[in-house]
């Protein structure tokens, strides 16, 4: 069938902001989809308030709204565009749920939309437990067995048929939200409880364990004429009752006969035809009875998923690509196969390659959370590595996860689990957590059978014998000299997955005399190529990973000079997709500026490891050695590692020594940037201010600096980076604790002490600066003063409250600082702005996290210009419209937090960042653009009820203002003795409640009945263990809104107002004057 | 290996191996180490792109002379369950492998695959760069090499190597029809997954060209009693059974070589019902005249798309074939029952594109229709004969390994048998689950 004539205009709906459980994964399925159905001909409408994606580029959708992915706002946009076609399969969850909202209201149908891919009847069999268990009993496949609660007297009576233990799962949630396997009556309670008020249905599914089965993962294509196909199978390799996401996974499936495989295959098909997928990608997940092959079928997604962006990458097979497609009309038959173009799409991929994929997690980040792996999602992101066996894949992405280690089992790192009793040893192993696999190596070495490890684990003992191989390979390698090894010594070791930092490590050498020495054996890596068929027919498609198959290297050259990008790893809290759009960016430009661009990442959620974005994919971690080896075949003219965040930065140095050419900032700019001392003084020589700072190794040495500086003071480890341990410290006492409890002071790990500018107002700035020229992209006004990571801090731009001439000079002191270090590409500055002095906290000479939002306000493509100069082209030439210029509307940034995803941490904002993800409100004012970020995160303001107050000492003044905008705004107020009576003094009506310690019924029990619908809670120093803290988790698990500090509370009110006052309208990036001018981007 | 090497994988599963080679009659030769029986082997190499099924692929009689190379680098790790083996002994030569397992991990299995090879006298290489040889193979052809753990001389091996006889012309189909009197049982171990036979309601003859067990298992599941026969035997003495139909195996090498098949088949076709699968189907064409060539590196795998020209659906299919017949020597083509269309086609994915069944005019046996065509080569995959009760496939509905979209053929087979007009007119889909069982059965209202 070929394309339907009678869809001319469809609206995609994106996945919105990065959070746990839907990460960057939707933008590059959603991405991919807006370019192919603009190929096709398609007008494009789009909604998604995520700056930070490629697919809200204006450009590569007809219509791009940047507004909050909620029915309200997507009615909004379909009144005013009257698109043809929804196609709701491509946004996650969020994309998905908004489009059954819009098709349940009538919405669609009033305005003649058709739902295409998947319609509201197949999405609700997928989706709801019931109707899908019907159907599963009418193909006479096997589900667990189960019954459906909604309350806990429900939940017990399920139990008392079907016994302990039991999975619990709510009905419609991110990711698993609100679910948990329960064990006994206790935990039982516990999680339905959570559940149920989690779900937006009020129901959870309770069912029969089958923790500890084998678990799969079908990847399904379908078109409308019934062809239907197997992209990729995944077998996990933690076994039932770990989330998927939160899995090591491996793609193909590994320990399935063909008899099972192909029954697995004809009951996935089977699936998406009962549900009534009409085209499209979905995954059906399987649970495998290792000990009878009992196959029992656990849930499946009728829209594209993290799998599936996990299977394209896997495969080179872009299903998101395919979907847009078949959802037109077309056929799989029709559809050629990108990677040959000789051959069609209808057909099931054959790798001959091991996949492996290994979350990343940030439990560091969130004290007070249990770091065990449950059903509920909690990986922030993941790194996918390909090799020649699942040995070498496993030992690439351990070295690919940014976490300080350098593969399986050996290397330095490995000391923390030798030191580990036996209790603990068999503690860590047994107990699914980020550390397991690390548990596992040291295990193996301490001579425990797979067996054992497999009761102990559920691992299956294939994977247990694989580990086991590398183990032994490293321990008979610990009582080898490195002159010992020959060339086929080096090459058994490298594919087994061995860095050289390991081999360096275990024969007691360094990793630069490992790397001369296995080269003067002539042991290199082979480059292969993921080709979709197995080689078994020509690819043109220019997709790599590298390996030890020594026979033959597929590594093409070409006229055109090359550059080579480093990309950002994996996605971590601090460093997510804003450094991938960077990175994506630079690619386009320099391809369009005649470059051939290679892009190395390992990163699988990404645009960037799209084999269509760049001219050459690399798929490879991002270490020294794996980048040297990339450089060594490529030989490119130059190396971008400042548009990736800090994982390609750290490389500078290291690259650079080694005779690599770094474009752009010179790795000794950079330096000057970071050193503490010399930044000073050059800040001292350019006369700006900076905030008085010392460093100390003892509790003696910090109190001599206290009182040279005065509190309060920004108190850090040297040793980290991202804010990870900061804290603010108001006097002696908490100065003590802090020293105290901060781990590994030392001598060579001093701390850093800061002047702590309290109120200050924050300010970020971006830059272009070509050696001879700067220009400033935008200054963004922070709305939470000083003292909140810029990550976590809501901005706006231009800036709401800054007059011109203090913008000015912000912009002159960045101009002189850009060239006084040499910068060459981006420049990030972060202002402190308090009692009329601009001080500056820091500079960093690269991409920043807010470059993508900056773009998007101003119209001004950073890294794409970046990159450009990085190439030798000057701002001069560029026709850039003047960097003061006034813009009418307002665009402002917030973050995302995942408070939700950890019961237990708490909320308090502070110096160390902890948001996923970003959103951006676009409006002619500051408040209603700050109104569509609240709303494009809780997808509700509350528009009455009770607001519970409860600020510190040092607040109360200034909250009164704001306390009587909420009594204007209608909502009733409630606080805790000490608040109410300093609102009363000034005339503001409110109620008191008990604080916990005084007895029920009080603040907990307040918002446990559900009354509050928000929360304002002013915390005093970084003691979190008080009522505050019980308060605030209490209220992340009833989903109340809170926001932790004044000036928040402040925008919010304000936010309210305005959009009661004049209701907020969508507007499109296309009608906004300062996206007048883009080019047609890259690809399009 | 060298001192340092056996140091470094003296405790790992794979332990000390010796040496072995693979030289290829060009002078290509890839080392690697011995990880089955020792020995010498010839034969020719070609390469498989199944994941999953390597013991399925070595223990077809179809590979007979060929030595294997498996596209997927880790072989071997579900072990070996014996219930699934092909027929009784292995009959590829030998195999190539990236990786193998020597420690696998499946309920199934009863054995190591090492220790198979092993038992079966079978050589096999590891840590070869399998993909390097499967290009190699793809850009110059298929050609001949030699296996060997005991010769470590490249240069004598590949001289083996050129002065082995070619595949082409040998009929090794008579070294692998031995299932004379089996009776078809369907392995009692695959009851968890597979639904219990059909009763009987036909009796077919299955001519053994060197058949594959998981065909007679398929044909006893639809519902045939089957009586198998060697490759050659007479056409009368089949009658003599009074079968309902006769089915044409699969089996090894090059179809020209096969003189005594065609023969009979050329008898048998309009006096019963005829159905044939990959050497069965090229032995029906050859039967009607139709010219056979041999393909410059063969369908070896289970991803091959095949469309079915008379419903349109398309199966991903198994296949494992060097030779196929070409379409245009079957006859001229009839205008008006192939869409207007007068001239032949090279590339038969044209038919697919004008969703037209093509139908030439046989000098033999009147019309025969193009069914089923390759998507990715748009080579010959299906035929039926119009005025007589005959059709056949190049490739495998019993997959084995593989997908099993293609089952409903056994379904169709049993239909010419019935006498109905348009047997290969199944939906797929609606196939989709049968003969496949899942446990929740009992609860199933369909």
């Amino acid at each position: 069938m070929p394309q339907r004539d009678d869809i001319k205009k469809v609206l995609v709906i994106g996945s919105g902001p990065i959070v746990i459980g839907q990460a960057c994964e939707f933008d590059y399925s959603g991405a991919q989809a807006c370019k192919v159905l603009k190929e096709c001909g398609v007008d494009v409408v789009l909604v998604n308030s995520n700056p930070a994606t490629i697919m809200t580029d204006p450009g590569l959708a007809a219509r791009t709204y940047v507004e909050p992915v909620t029915a309200e706002f997507v009615e909004k946009v379909i009144e005013r565009e009257r698109p043809d076609a929804l196609l709701p399969t491509l946004g996650g969850q969020t994309g998905l749920n908004c489009a059954v909202e819009l098709a349940e209201s009538g919405v669609l149908e009033r305005f003649g939309v058709e739902m295409i891919g998947c319609d509201l009847a197949a999405i609700q069999r997928g989706e709801d437990r019931k109707l899908f268990n019907e159907c599963m009993e009418e193909l006479g496949i096997e589900t667990a067995r189960a019954g459906y609660a909604y309350s806990v007297e429900d939940a017990l009576r399920i139990v008392e048929g079907i016994g302990y233990p039991v999975v619990i799962r709510p009905s419609f949630t991110l990711g698993g939200a609100g679910g948990g396997i329960a064990h006994d009556e206790a935990e039982l309670v516990r999680i339905v409880s959570q559940g149920v008020s989690l779900s937006p249905a009020g129901e959870v599914l309770v069912e029969e364990s089958i923790e500890g089965w084998k678990e799969f993962e079908m990847e399904v294509m379908r078109d409308a004429a019934g062809n239907g196909i197997i992209v990729c199978s995944i077998e996990n390799l933690d076994p039932m009752g770990v989330h998927t996401g939160d899995s090591i996974t491996v793609a193909p499936a590994q320990t399935l006969t063909d008899l099972e495989y192909q029954r697995m295959r004809a009951a996935s098909l089977a699936v998406l035809e009962k549900i009534g997928v009409e085209t499209g990608g979905s995954n059906v997940q399987f649970a495998v009875n290792p000990e009878d092959g009992r196959m029992v079928i656990i849930e499946m997604n009728p829209r594209v998923s993290r799998s599936s962006a996990l299977a394209s990458k896997a495969t080179g097979f872009p299903i998101a690509k395919a979907a847009a497609k078949l959802a037109l009309g077309y056929t799989l038959p029709e559809i050629q196969n990108d990677i040959t173009k000789a051959t069609p799409a209808c057909f099931e991929p054959s790798i001959d390659y091991c996949v492996v994929k290994v979350p990343r997690f940030a439990f560091e980040k969130f004290q007070g959370a249990d770091d065990t792996l449950s059903t509920r999602m909690k990986a922030v992101g993941e790194v996918m590595a390909i090799g020649r066996t699942f040995e070498e894949a496993l030992g690439k992405a351990l070295r690919s996860m940014e976490d300080g280690r350098a593969g399986f089992g050996g290397d330095a790192k490995a000391s923390s689990e030798a030191a580990a009793s036996e209790e603990e040893l068999a503690c860590g192993v047994s107990r699914p957590t980020p550390a397991r696999i690390h548990f596992l190596a040291e295990a193996l070495r301490r001579g425990q059978s797979v067996e054992g490890l497999h009761a102990s684990t559920g691992i299956d003992p294939f994977f247990l014998g694989r580990m086991k191989d590398i183990v032994e390979v490293e321990r008979a390698l610990s009582g080898m000299r490195l002159d010992e090894l020959d060339a086929e010594a080096f090459r058994i070791c490298k594919r087994i997955g061995l860095s050289d930092a390991q081999i360096a490590h275990l024969t007691g050498s360094d990793e630069a005399t490992v790397r001369t020495c296995r080269k003067m054996c002539h042991v290199v890596p082979a480059v292969k190529t993921v080709d979709t068929c197995a080689a078994e027919f020509a690819s043109f498609t220019e997709y790599h990973y590298k390996t030890y198959d020594a026979d033959e290297t597929e590594a093409t050259s070409s006229e055109r000079p090359r550059v080579m990008i480093l990309g950002a790893g994996p996605n971590r809290i601090g460093q997510g997709i804003e450094f991938d759009y960077c990175c994506v960016h630079a690619s386009y430009a320099l391809h369009d500026a005649g470059y051939e661009t290679i892009m190395v990442n390992c990163n699988p959620e990404t645009v960037s490891t799209d084999y269509d974005t760049s001219d050459k994919l690399y798929f490879e971690p991002l270490t020294f050695e794996d980048v040297m080896d990339i450089v060594e075949v490529e030989k490119p003219e130059g190396v971008i590692v400042t548009l990736g965040g800090q994982t390609p930065l750290k490389l500078a140095r290291v690259l650079a020594d080694a005779g690599v050419p770094i474009m752009g900032t010179s790795p000794e700019a950079i330096d000057l940037a970071e050193d503490r001392d010399r930044f000073s003084a050059i800040l001292d020589e350019l006369g700006i201010a900076y905030p008085p700072s010392g460093m100390a190794s003892t509790l003696s040495e910090a109190r001599i600096v206290a009182d040279r500086i005065g509190f309060p003071l920004l108190v850090r480890p040297s040793y980290v980076l991202g804010g990870r341990g900061m804290g603010i410290v108001y006097d002696a006492a908490q100065l003590e604790k802090y020293m105290a409890e901060a781990a590994k002071v030392s001598p060579d790990h001093p701390i850093y002490l800061d002047r702590f500018l309290e109120g200050a107002v924050e300010v970020d700035l971006d830059a272009l600066c070509d050696g001879e020229d700067v220009y400033v992209g935008a200054i963004l006004e922070h709305i939470e003063m000083a003292g909140i990571h810029s990550g976590d801090s809501a901005c706006c731009t231009p800036p709401f409250s800054l007059s011109e001439s203090v913008q000015a000079t912000l912009r002159s002191i960045a101009r002189e600082l850009a060239l006084r270090l040499g910068v060459v590409g981006l420049i990030n500055i972060q202002f402190a702005i308090k009692d009329q002095v601009i001080y500056i906290i820091e500079a960093n000479p690269r991409a920043s996290r807010t470059v993508p939002f900056a773009s998007k306000a101003t119209g001004v493509p950073l890294a794409k210009l970046a990159a450009r100069i990085m190439a030798g082209e000057k701002l001069a030439e560029m026709g850039l419209p003047p960097d003061d210029r006034r813009l009418d509307h307002f665009s402002v940034k917030e973050a995302v937090m995942p408070f939700g995803r950890f019961p237990g941490a708490d909320t308090v904002l502070g110096p160390e960042m902890k948001s996923t993800g970003e959103v951006m409100g676009i409006a002619r004012n500051f408040p209603c653009a700050f109104a569509k970020t609240q709303l494009a995160i809780d997808y509700e303001l509350p528009k009455g009820g009770t607001v519970f107050v409860s600020v510190c000492d040092h607040d109360k003044r200034a909250f009164t203002s704001i306390a009587r905008d909420f009594a204007r705004l209608g909502f009733s107020l409630v606080a805790t003795e000490g608040t109410a009576s300093a609102l009363r003094a000034v005339g503001i009506d409110c109620n008191v409640v008990k604080k916990i310690h005084e007895g029920s019924p009080n603040v907990t029990d307040l918002i446990a009945s559900g009354e509050v619908v928000l929360l304002v809670n002013t915390p005093f120093g970084n003691a979190t263990r008080d009522d505050g803290y019980e308060i605030r988790t209490e209220a992340v698990r009833r989903g109340i809104t809170q926001v932790t500090n004044l000036a928040g509370a402040q925008a919010l009110t304000a936010g309210m107002e305005a959009a009661r006052a004049n209701g907020l309208d969508v507007v499109a990036l296309q009608d906004l004057p300062q996206w007048e001018r883009e080019e047609a981007p890259h690809g399009a | 290996m060298s001192e340092a090497a056996a140091r470094l994988l003296a405790n790992t599963s794979k332990g000390i191996q010796g040496r072995a080679l693979l030289a290829l009659e060009d002078g290509t030769v890839f080392a690697g180490r011995s990880c089955g029986a020792s020995g010498e082997v010839t034969g020719e190499v070609c390469f498989n792109t199944s994941l999953v099924g390597y013991l399925e692929v070595l223990t077809d009689p179809s590979y007979a002379g060929q030595i294997i190379c498996m596209t997927y680098p880790q072989i071997g790790n579900y072990g070996v369950a014996e219930d699934d083996v092909q027929r009784r002994r292995v009959h590829a030569r030998g195999l190539v492998v990236r990786d193998m397992c020597a420690a696998p991990s499946s309920w199934r299995s009863d054995l190591s695959l090492p220790e198979f090879l092993a038992r079966e006298n079978i050589v096999c290489i590891e840590g070869v760069d399998t993909r390097a040889l499967v290009r190699h193979i793809r850009e110059h052809g298929a050609m001949t090499g030699v296996l060997s753990t005991e010769d470590a001389d490249a240069a004598s091996l590949v001289a083996k190597a050129q002065a082995a006889p070619r595949l082409e012309g040998q009929n090794l189909v008579q070294s692998v029809s031995d299932a004379e009197g089996v009776r078809t049982v369907p392995p009692a171990g695959h009851g968890f997954a597979q639904a219990p036979a059909a009763a009987a309601s036909r009796h077919v003859v299955a001519y053994d060209c060197g058949v594959k067990d998981s065909i007679l298992e398929n044909l006893v599941r639809a519902g045939c009693c089957v009586t198998c026969v060697p490759w050659d035997a007479p056409a009368e003495e089949v009658l003599a059974l009074q079968p309902d139909g006769v089915f044409l195996s699969n089996g090894p090498g090059d179809p020209d070589a096969v003189a005594a098949t065609q023969a009979e088949a050329q008898k048998l076709i309009g006096r019963v019902p005829l159905f044939g699968i990959c050497l069965g189907h090229q032995m029906l064409g050859l039967a009607a005249g139709a010219r056979a060539e041999k393909l410059k590196y063969g369908h070896r795998g289970g991803n091959h798309p095949v469309q079915n020209l008379i419903t349109g659906r398309v199966e991903i299919t198994a296949q494992n074939h060097g030779f196929g017949i070409l379409f245009e020597s079957l006859g001229s083509l009839i205008p008006e029952e192939s869409g207007g269309f007068a001239h032949h086609e090279a590339d038969l994915r044209a038919w697919a594109e004008r969703s037209v069944a093509p139908v030439v005019r046989n000098a033999r046996f009147g019309r025969i229709q193009l069914t089923h065509v390759n998507l990715n080569d748009g080579t010959l995959e299906g035929i039926r004969f119009v005025d007589v009760p005959a059709f056949s496939v190049q490739y495998h509905p019993e997959a084995s390994p593989g997908p099993a979209d293609a089952h409903y053929l056994f379904s169709a087979f049993m239909r010419l048998m019935a006498g109905e007009a348009d047997p290969l007119a199944i939906d797929s889909a609606q196939e989709r689950l049968a003969g496949w069982r899942f446990g929740g059965e009992a609860h199933a209202s369909a």
